[in-house]
C-alpha cells in the first residue's frame, strides 16, 4: 500500500469527524468547503510527520482541532480559492429537515461556548472516552470530566431559559 | 434537553458525511490544481499593503525640498515615520501569518498560541488605525502642497474640517471599533487565562 492509499484509508476512517468539525466552525457553505479542503491538504502534508506516539485518530482529530482554529482567522479574510466539484463537498447538506432543525439548535448551542469546551464537547459526542479527550486536548482527565460537567451544566441552562 | 441528546444529531450527521467516497478524488484535484494553502494566500494583501506604504514613503522623501515651512518639514518627516511604521506592522503580521505553524501539538497548547497573537493582533490593529488617521490629514497637507504648492493649513476651513472629522472619527472609533472588540479581546482573554490555569 503507497502512502497515498495509506493516507486515503486514515481520511475514510475518520473523516465523518473532519466533515462535522467543518460544518461547526464555520458559517457558509463556501468557508465549510475550504475548511475540509484545508484540513485534508494539512493532514497529507504532515502525514510523514506522524510518529506513532498516539493512535492514529488521535493525531488526526488534533491536526483537524487545530487547523480549524487557524482558519478561524484566515477565513475573515475572504479569498476565492480554488474550485473543487461542489458534488465531491456536499456531504452535509442536510435533506432531512427534522435533523437540519436539530443540527441548528445544536449549533447555536455549541457556538456559544469557547474553543475548548467546543472541542471538548465534539469530541464527547464523537463517543471519544476521557483519556482520548484528554490526550488529543493536551489537558488532564480529571480535567476533562470537570469541563464536561460545567459545560452540561451551561447548556441546560441556555436551553431551559430559551424554552 | 441535555448534551447527551445532541449524540443523535451528531451522528446522524456522521452518517450523511460518511456515505460519500470522494477523499481520494479531493486529494488528485488538489496535487493536479497544485493547492496552495489558503492561510499563505491571504499575505498578499500585506505584501500589498507594505509596498504601497514604502512607495509612498519614498515619493514623499523625494519631494521633501518642496516643504518650506518647518511645520510642513515637519509633516514631512511625521508622514514618512507613520508609513515606515505601518510597513513594519505590516512585515509583522506577515512574519506572524507565514510562521510555520505546528497542527501536531495538542489541542489545548494551540489555542494558547492562537489567543496570544490574536490579543498582540488586537493591539496592532489599534495602532494601526489611529496611524492611518493621523497618516491621512499628513497626507491631506502634504498632497495639497506638492500639486498646487499651497499651504492648506493656512486655511481656517482645513482645521475646521478636519477637526470635525477628526472627532466624529474617533468617537466612531472608540465606540464601534473598541465595542466590537471589547467582545472578541474579553473572550479571548477568558480562554487564556482558562488555559492558563
Amino acid at each position: 500500500m503507497d502512502k497515498k492509499e495509506q493516507f486515503i484509508a486514515a481520511i475514510r476512517e475518520n473523516e465523518g469527524f473532519i466533515y462535522k468539525i467543518a460544518a461547526v466552525y464555520t458559517n457558509n457553505a463556501d468557508d465549510k468547503n475550504d475548511l475540509v479542503q484545508e484540513i485534508i491538504y494539512q493532514l497529507w502534508k504532515s502525514f510523514d510527520s506522524f510518529n506513532n506516539q498516539s493512535a492514529l485518530s488521535t493525531w488526526m482529530y488534533r491536526v483537524a482541532l487545530n487547523v480549524a482554529i487557524y482558519q478561524l482567522k484566515a477565513s475573515k479574510k475572504r479569498v476565492v480559492t480554488i474550485s473543487i466539484d461542489e458534488q465531491l463537498l456536499d456531504h452535509l447538506q442536510v435533506d432531512d429537515s427534522g435533523n437540519e432543525e436539530r443540527w441548528k439548535i445544536f449549533k447555536q448551542q455549541i457556538d456559544s461556548l469557547n474553543l475548548l469546551d467546543k472541542a471538548i464537547v465534539m469530541l464527547y459526542l464523537d463517543n471519544k472516552s476521557y483519556d482520548e479527550i484528554a490526550a488529543i486536548i493536551g489537558i488532564s482527565k480529571t480535567n476533562v470530566g470537570t469541563k464536561l460537567l460545567r459545560i452540561k451544566e451551561k447548556l441546560r441552562s441556555q436551553i431551559n431559559k430559551n424554552i | 434537553m441535555e448534551l447527551d441528546d445532541f449524540k443523535n444529531t451528531w451522528n446522524t450527521q456522521n452518517d450523511t458525511a460518511t456515505q460519500q467516497n470522494s477523499t481520494s478524488k479531493l486529494i488528485d484535484q488538489m496535487t493536479q490544481k497544485k493547492y496552495r494553502s489558503k492561510i499563505n494566500r491571504i499575505a498578499y494583501p500585506e505584501i500589498t499593503g507594505t509596498f504601497i506604504c514604502l512607495l509612498a514613503a519614498v515619493y514623499i522623501g523625494m519631494n521633501f525640498y518642496k516643504l518650506d515651512t518647518a511645520f510642513l518639514k515637519g509633516t514631512g518627516i511625521v508622514s514618512i515615520l507613520v508609513l515606515l511604521i505601518l510597513s513594519v506592522i505590516s512585515v509583522l503580521s506577515l512574519r506572524q501569518l507565514k510562521m510555520k505553524k505546528d497542527f501536531n501539538k495538542p489541542h489545548a497548547e494551540t489555542l494558547k498560541i492562537f489567543a496570544t497573537q490574536k490579543l498582540a493582533f488586537y493591539k496592532l490593529q489599534k495602532i494601526n488605525v489611529t496611524l492611518s488617521y493621523l497618516l491621512l490629514v499628513t497626507i491631506i497637507i502634504l498632497l495639497s502642497k506638492f500639486y498646487s504648492g499651497t499651504d492648506i493649513t493656512n486655511s481656517k476651513y482645513f482645521w475646521t474640517f478636519s477637526f470635525t472629522f477628526g472627532y466624529i472619527f474617533l468617537l466612531f472609533f472608540s465606540k464601534f471599533v473598541s465595542g466590537y472588540y471589547k467582545n472578541t479581546l474579553r473572550k479571548t482573554e477568558a480562554l487564556l487565562n482558562e488555559l492558563q490555569s
